[in-house]
C-alpha cells in the first residue's frame, strides 16, 4: 500500500500489545491494537494488564533462573521487591507492592526476559508500520485494524490519529469500547470508525455500578448519541455473558429494546464468559476478584441467542457480517 | 518510662479474624494507663481519607467508657475495608471514570492534621508491606500481625489462629460423623494457602487419616493406600484434611515429579514454585482431591469446605488473651521509642521486629517440626 497520501504522525500513546491475525473483532482478518488504561473495573476482566494507564511490571516465573541469578535482589532494583524464601528453590518471588519503581531499563537487566513491562509508549507511525505488515491480507479479507483495550477512547487523540491513518491506507477500522468516557472523546474517534463494537454489560444502573465500578447512565446516553450522530457507522452490541450477573433473558431483552430502534446497530453478540485472564493475573500479582463464577452453559447461551435471532428476524443464522 | 503524652491512632486492615476487638481494647487500655489519647480509624484508612462518608466522624475516640464495654465477640468495632492500600485508592473521578490514585501523601497529611503521633495497624502480609512503605515516608508505625493461618514469619503465635483451629476441629469432628454415617471418605478443605499449620494441627486433633499441606507435595497413591489399609467393614469411613494450598505430585506427568498447586493465592508472598499457579475458587482443592481419590480407591468420597467459616465468630480464651497482649505490646513498643516495627510473640517474650525484616517471609511448617513427627507417629498419612 502506498504511503504517499498519508499524514505522518508523531502522536504517542501507550500500547499494550499488537496482535495479528484476529478474526473476532470486526470483519475479515484483522490486527488488534490493545491500548492501556480503562475507566471501568469489571470484576470478570480478562485483560487485567490493560486496566492501569501507566506501564507496569509483568513477571513470568517460568523464565526466571532463580537463585543462581539473583540479579533483581540487588541494586538498582527496588529493595524488597524481589526475594527468595528460606529453604525454597525455584523462581524469584515478587512483592508487587514494592515494584512501582520498575521500568523498561530496569527490566532489561533481567538476563532471561522474566521481567518485562506491560505497556509501551509508541507513535502512531510505529503502530501503523506494524499493522501495515498484513495489508494484503486485509485487502483480500476485507479486514483491517481494531482498537481494543482497556478503553481505546481514553486516548482519543492517539486513537483518532491511528484510525485516520488506517483509513488513509485503505484499511477497514473498528473499535471495541465500553464508552464510559466523556462524549468529547467519542466525537473525536468515531468519524474514523467503520464498525464500533460496544459492550452492554448490565442494564440496571445499580447493578452496573456493583459489577463494573460505575453506573451506566452516561454509557447508555453515549451509545444513543453515537447511533444517532454517526448514521453511517455500523454498531455491534455485545454482552460478556456471566451466569449470576447478566446471563438472563431480562438483560438480553432490555438490550434488544434499546438497540433495535436504531437501524445502524446491525447485530448483538453474546460473549460467553471464560476464565481466560487468570494467567495474566499471576503475571501482575493481582487477585482475581470474580473467582467463583462459571462459564454459562450451552443451553443458556443457545436460549439467549435464539431471542436475539428472533429480534433480528433471522432463524438460526447470524446477521450479515459488518462491512 | 516515657511520660510524654501522646495521641495515637489504631486501624484494622482487610480480612477478618476473631479477636480484633481484644487487640483494640488491649491497645486502648494500655495507652490509657499512660494517659495517652487513642482514636480508631474506621474501615481501614477510609475514615481518615473519606470522612464525608461518616456523618458520625471517620475517627472513633476510643474512650475508657467505650473500651470498658467493648464486646470481644463481635466484629471489629472499627469496621473493616476490603482493601487497605493508600498508594492505590480506587475512586470515581469527576469524569465518572474509575481510577486508582496515590493518596499516601494525603493520608500522612491528615494524620498530621489530626495530631496523631503514631499509628498502630493490625494487618496481614500485604498490609505489612504497605505500612513498611508508609513508614519509609515518615510515618511512626507499629504493626500487629493478623495471620489466622499462622503464616507471618517473625511471630510464633498470632491471635485468631487458636479460634480458627478450634472451629476447624469442630467441623472435622462433624465431617467425620457424617462420613461414618454415610460410609464414605470426607475430604475437608481448610484454610492454609501457604502454610499447613491449621490443617496439620486440626487434622491431628480430629484424628484424620491423612493431612495434605502445601509444604509437602502429596502423592495421592500413598493416601489411597493408607485409606485402604484403615478402612475395614467395621470402620468403613475416612477423613482427609486438605489445606487450600496443598500440592499434588502429579502422577500423570510421572518422571517430572513436579508438584502442581491446587490453590495459590496471589498475595505478594505467594508467587510460587514451578509457575504452575492457577487461581482457584475456594473448594477446588477438596473437589480435586476427592475426585482423584475416588479413582484410586473403591470407596466413595465427598468434598466439604470449611474455608471462610473459620474466620468468623467468637475468639477463644487464648485469642482474647493474645489479642489484649498484642494491643498492649504495640503501646509498649511506642512507649519505649520503637518505630517501624512489628510486634511478635515468641513465647514467653513479646518482641519487636523491624518491618523490613518482617515482610517477604512466610512461616511454613519445617520438615523437622514436632507436629509433623506427632502426625507420623499417630499414623496420619502426609502423602510423602
Ligand atoms: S533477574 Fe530475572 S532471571 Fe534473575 S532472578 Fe531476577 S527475575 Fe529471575
Amino acid at each position: 500500500m502506498s504511503n504517499q497520501s498519508t499524514t505522518p504522525s508523531a502522536t504517542t500513546g501507550i500500547v499494550l500489545n499488537i496482535q495479528r491475525y484476529c478474526s473476532h473483532d470486526g470483519p475479515g482478518i484483522r490486527t488488534n491494537v490493545f491500548l492501556k488504561g480503562c475507566s471501568l473495573r469489571c470484576k470478570w476482566c480478562g485483560n487485567p494488564e490493560s486496566i492501569r494507564v501507566k506501564p507496569e511490571l509483568s513477571y513470568d516465573p517460568k523464565k526466571c533462573k532463580g537463585r543462581e541469578c539473583s540479579l533483581c535482589l540487588k541494586d538498582p532494583f527496588p529493595k524488597g521487591a524481589f526475594y527468595f524464601t528460606e529453604g525454597e528453590e525455584g523462581p524469584v518471588k515478587v512483592n508487587w507492592d514494592l515494584t512501582s519503581g520498575c521500568d523498561e531499563a530496569l527490566c532489561s537487566l533481567c538476563p532471561t526476559g522474566a521481567l518485562e513491562m506491560y505497556g509501551k509508549t509508541m507513535t502512531v507511525d510505529e503502530v501503523l508500520a506494524e499493522v501495515e505488515k498484513d495489508a494484503s491480507i486485509y485487502r483480500s479479507s476485507g479486514g483491517g485494524i481494531t482498537l481494543s483495550g482497556g478503553e481505546c477512547m481514553l486516548q482519543p487523540d492517539f486513537s483518532a490519529a491511528l484510525l485516520k491513518g488506517a483509513h488513509e491506507r485503505g484499511m477497514n477500522t473498528a473499535v471495541e469500547t465500553a464508552c464510559n468516557v466523556p462524549w468529547a472523546n467519542i466525537e473525536k474517534v468515531l468519524p474514523h470508525v467503520d464498525t464500533m463494537l460496544h459492550d452492554h454489560k448490565l442494564t440496571i444502573p445499580e447493578r452496573h455500578k456493583k459489577w463494573t465500578g460505575v453506573g451506566n447512565e452516561r454509557i447508555l446516553a453515549n451509545f444513543k448519541k453515537a447511533y444517532e450522530t454517526f448514521p453511517n457507522t455500523e454498531f455491534i452490541a455485545r454482552t460478556p455473558l456471566i451466569p449470576g450477573v447478566n446471563a438472563d433473558e431480562e438483560h438480553i431483552r432490555a438490550v434488544l429494546a434499546f438497540i433495535r430502534p436504531h437501524k445502524n446497530v446491525i447485530d448483538y453478540e453474546l460473549l460467553p464468559y471464560h476464565r481466560f485472564g487468570l494467567g495474566k493475573y499471576e503475571y501482575l500479582g493481582k487477585v482475581y476478584e470474580l473467582d467463583d463464577y462459571k462459564t454459562p452453559s450451552d443451553e443458556v447461551v443457545k436460549h439467549l441467542q435464539a431471542i436475539i435471532d428472533e429480534a433480528f428476524g433471522r432463524t438460526g443464522q447470524r446477521a450479515p457480517a459488518a462491512k | 518510662m516515657n511520660t510524654n503524652k501522646k495521641r495515637i491512632a489504631i486501624m484494622v486492615g482487610a480480612g477478618f479474624v476473631p479477636g480484633m476487638n481484644a487487640v483494640i481494647k488491649g491497645a486502648a487500655l494500655a495507652a490509657g494507663q499512660l494517659g495517652w489519647e487513642v482514636v480508631g480509624i474506621r474501615d481501614g484508612f477510609e475514615g481518615l481519607l473519606h470522612p464525608k462518608h461518616y456523618p458520625e466522624g471517620g475517627l472513633l475516640p476510643l474512650t475508657p467508657q467505650l473500651i470498658e464495654n467493648l464486646d470481644p465477640s463481635t466484629g471489629s468495632v472499627l469496621g473493616q475495608s476490603s482493601r487497605v492500600d493508600p498508594f492505590h485508592v480506587r475512586q470515581i473521578n469527576a469524569d465518572e471514570m474509575v481510577e486508582e490514585v496515590d493518596q499516601s501523601d494525603e493520608l500522612l497529611a491528615k494524620l498530621k492534621a489530626e495530631k496523631i503521633d503514631a499509628l498502630i495497624s493490625v494487618v496481614g502480609g500485604q498490609g505489612l508491606t504497605i505500612l513498611y512503605k508508609l513508614h519509609g515516608k515518615g510515618l511512626n508505625a507499629v504493626c500487629i500481625p493478623r495471620a489466622i493461618e499462622g503464616d507471618v514469619a517473625a511471630t510464633l503465635v498470632s491471635f485468631g489462629f487458636n479460634s480458627a483451629l478450634s472451629f476447624t476441629i469442630d467441623m472435622l469432628d462433624k465431617a467425620r460423623q457424617a462420613a461414618q454415617a454415610a460410609r464414605k471418605i470426607a475430604v475437608v478443605e481448610v484454610l492454609g494457602a501457604q502454610a499447613g499449620w491449621l490443617a496439620l494441627q486440626a487434622g491431628i486433633a480430629a484424628g484424620a487419616d491423612a493431612v495434605l499441606i502445601p509444604e509437602i507435595p502429596c502423592d495421592l497413591q500413598k493416601v489411597a493406600a493408607r485409606l485402604k489399609e484403615k478402612m475395614t467393614t467395621r470402620r468403613s469411613y475416612g477423613l482427609v484434611v486438605v489445606a487450600e494450598g496443598a500440592k499434588l505430585v502429579d502422577n500423570a506427568k510421572a518422571g517430572t515429579d513436579k508438584p502442581s498447586t491446587l490453590k495459590a493465592s496471589l498475595s505478594p508472598l505467594a508467587s510460587g514454585d514451578n509457575s504452575s499457579h492457577v487461581i482457584q475458587r475456594s473448594g477446588h482443592a477438596a473437589e480435586t482431591v476427592a475426585s482423584r481419590l475416588q479413582l484410586l480407591i473403591a470407596e466413595e468420597t465427598f468434598p466439604l469446605v470449611v474455608g471462610l467459616w473459620a474466620r468468623g465468630g467468637n475468639p477463644t480464651a487464648v485469642d482474647r488473651q493474645l489479642g489484649l497482649a498484642y494491643g498492649a505490646g504495640a503501646v509498649q513498643a511506642l512507649n519505649t521509642g520503637q518505630n517501624g516495627v512489628m510486634v511478635a510473640f515468641v513465647p514467653p517474650a513479646i518482641k519487636f521486629v523491624p518491618l523490613a525484616e518482617a515482610i517477604n517471609k512466610v512461616r511454613t511448617v519445617p520438615p523437622d517440626n514436632e507436629f509433623l513427627k506427632t502426625a507420623q507417629s499417630l499414623g496420619i498419612c502426609l502423602g510423602n
